[in-house]
């Protein structure tokens, strides 16, 4: 089967870097008052910048489709192909503009090119491997020359006020918890795009894939990182069975929280997929040259960097690459922009190794994707 | 990598899916759902009790079975087994502090999960050399120190317990780094040279896990 290449890289970041001080001015303040979490939240994550897809006043700037497109746009120009060559297009995010048509339509719709092949992928981080892996295939198996792929997210519209003080329980509180807080102050809006083919770049670096391996491991775990469902005593209860989303939301259905004690009880498989990886010898450590994981925060990284030197398999730190600290947390597109900064940076070398790292909480899944640099 | 390492690696995969398949028994489920009832703490513990009276006296059997070659690892199982051979005790006094009869521990009857578990770690201890049983103290061990920690502390805040009655789960979650430690000691000492023994190491603590989660999916299961 034929060998596909990364050959541009797009990363789309709407506005200006917004700093810690300022982030509340545009993703507002729940019951008119500052977080009482904001603190705790920022010094777990390490994040310092962020970009928003919203004025301060809460306004929409662009849709999560348009930021998709504008990246993809981005990864044509900077790769020796054009736009119109794309017939096939991956579009990830965690969320949407709508529920229905799926993303990517909207994507290829913003592209403005004639009729290609279009795959959507919803879930959260992990969406991004899975569009990755689609199009890695296709190309692979011959169905087509060059596709494009895109993470692209616009979660702060999720952090406005008016989805927290319509829920009953908090109404009450005139307080949201820490769960669904922290989100708040961790994601933050973006896209990225790749551009792939199967010839490399004859005049730049290409970023050859040698494979993508994606575990979903939710036979062992409850929901974890939940939008759309509320926990009841007999169980989850989703948005669509409350007879009205006014209900839905009224019963703290509707918005995104994430069970942190669930998901440090992940840390260890994710780790445990990581160790089988250099068993079957996909992953050689002494052969990797760079890393870019993507860990939501900061606080992750230090527990698992534990586990990994005690079992030799820690890759130096010194070959870690991350941009979550200025770029933010954008979730579905933080791979791309990571790896767009990377290659942007111009210290990649041909022969080198990037594994690339994204562990998603949702239901627990991770996944790995090789690169080598040619 | 060192040899260590790799068994390491393998040790640390064999505990990662344990921790999480662990979790999905009924009762250990029912504990993370907030939905604890004292019944439930007494339930554990007796049908924990049997494995720690049990666990320094395999330990001390595969010591006696541990030849002159080995002496300085002989003596840390026996020390091992000396440390923990009266731990059920305290077990026992957090079963009565919580309304349960001393009797009524004492007594119980091996669960078919433990007696599975039992036979066979006898049946390794009995054999020479038998330090592929490292595999079984990791993840006994780990549970100890991972596991029962945060079970403790979420059974003592659900039925609003004080510390004392939950001592044995507690007491158990300290000293995590200096055990990890000493068991890397006996790894690296010259135990890894008996030819098959990074394997049986992984491979008993794959088996040791199974029949450690099969003790608590059979709990009052008598036959």
């Amino acid at each position: 089967m034929t060998d596909v290449y990364l050959n541009g890289l797009g990363a789309f970041l709407p506005g200006p870097p917004v700093s810690n001080a300022e982030m509340e001015d545009y993703i507002g303040r729940v019951f008119g008052k500052t977080s009482r979490y904001r603190a705790a939240s920022l010094r777990q994550n390490k994040i310092r910048t962020r970009h928003y897809a919203l004025d301060p006043d809460g306004r929409a700037l662009f849709t999560g489709a348009e930021m998709a497109a504008a990246a993809i746009k981005m990864a044509a120009d900077q790769s020796e192909t054009s736009l119109e060559s794309i017939t096939f297009l991956a579009a990830s995010a965690t969320l949407g503009d709508g529920l229905v048509p799926g993303l990517a339509s909207s994507v290829h719709a913003g592209l403005g090119l004639k009729e290609i092949e279009i795959a959507n992928f919803q879930s959260v981080c992990a969406s991004a491997l899975m569009a990755f892996k689609s199009a890695f295939l296709q190309l692979k198996a011959g169905e087509h020359q060059c596709a494009a792929v895109s993470g692209s997210e616009f979660s702060s519209r999720y952090f406005r006020p008016g989805n927290y003080e319509c829920v009953e329980a908090y109404r009450i509180e005139q307080a949201i918890p820490f769960q669904a807080d922290f989100l708040r102050f961790t994601l933050s809006d973006g896209a990225g795009a790749a551009l792939l083919e199967t010839r490399p770049n004859s005049r730049q670096l290409s970023l050859k894939i040698k494979w993508i391996d994606i575990r979903s491991f939710a036979h062992l775990f409850d929901l974890c990182m939940v939008g759309g469902a509320t926990k009841e005593d007999e169980g989850w209860r989703f948005w669509s069975s409350f007879g009205d989303p006014v209900a839905a939301a009224q019963a703290g259905a509707l918005h995104l929280f994430q069970d942190f004690d669930l998901m440090k009880r992940m840390l260890p498989i994710w780790v445990s997929h990581y160790l089988d990886l250099i068993d079957k010898e996909r992953i050689v450590i002494a052969r990797i040259d760079h890393v870019c994981s993507h860990y939501s925060s900061h606080g992750l990284r230090e527990e698992i960097i534990v586990l990994l030197k005690r079992a030799g398999a820690m890759i130096d730190e010194s070959k870690w690459f991350s941009n979550l600290y200025t770029k933010g947390n954008t979730g579905a597109a933080s791979i791309f922009i990571m790896l767009e900064e990377l290659y942007r940076a111009g210290g990649l070398k041909p022969g080198e190794t990037i594994l690339c790292h994204v562990p998603e909480s949702g239901r627990c899944m991770n996944g790995f994707m090789l690169l080598e640099v040619v | 990598m060192s040899r260590v390492q790799s068994v390491m690696r393998g040790l640390i995969q064999v505990w990662s899916d344990f921790s999480a398949e662990i979790d999905k028994t009924p009762l250990i489920d029912k504990l993370l759902r907030g939905k604890f009832r004292l019944d439930d703490y007494r339930r554990l513990l007796v049908n924990h009790r049997q494995q720690v009276i049990e666990g320094s006296r395999w330990i001390a059997r595969a010591g006696s079975s541990i030849c002159g070659d080995y002496a300085e690892q002989r003596s840390l199982f026996l020390q091992h087994a000396v440390a923990e051979h009266r731990d059920y005790r305290m077990l026992e006094a957090n079963f009565v502090s919580v309304g349960g009869e001393l009797d009524a521990i004492a007594k119980a009857e091996k669960n078919i999960g433990t007696e599975a578990l039992h036979a066979f770690m006898y049946q390794r201890a009995s054999e020479p050399n038998p330090f592929d049983l490292l595999g079984a103290m990791f993840i006994i061990e780990g549970l100890g120190q991972k596991k029962a920690g945060e079970w403790g502390v979420m059974i003592k805040e659900q039925l609003s317990l004080r510390d004392e009655q939950v001592s044995f789960l507690l007491y158990h979650s300290a000293n995590d780094e200096h055990h990890m430690r000493e068991f890397e000691t006996i790894l690296g000492s010259s135990v890894l040279n008996i030819p098959g023994m990074e394997r049986a190491i992984v491979k008993t603590a794959r088996i040791v896990a199974r029949l450690y989660r099969l003790q608590l999916e059979e709990l009052e299961s008598y036959g």
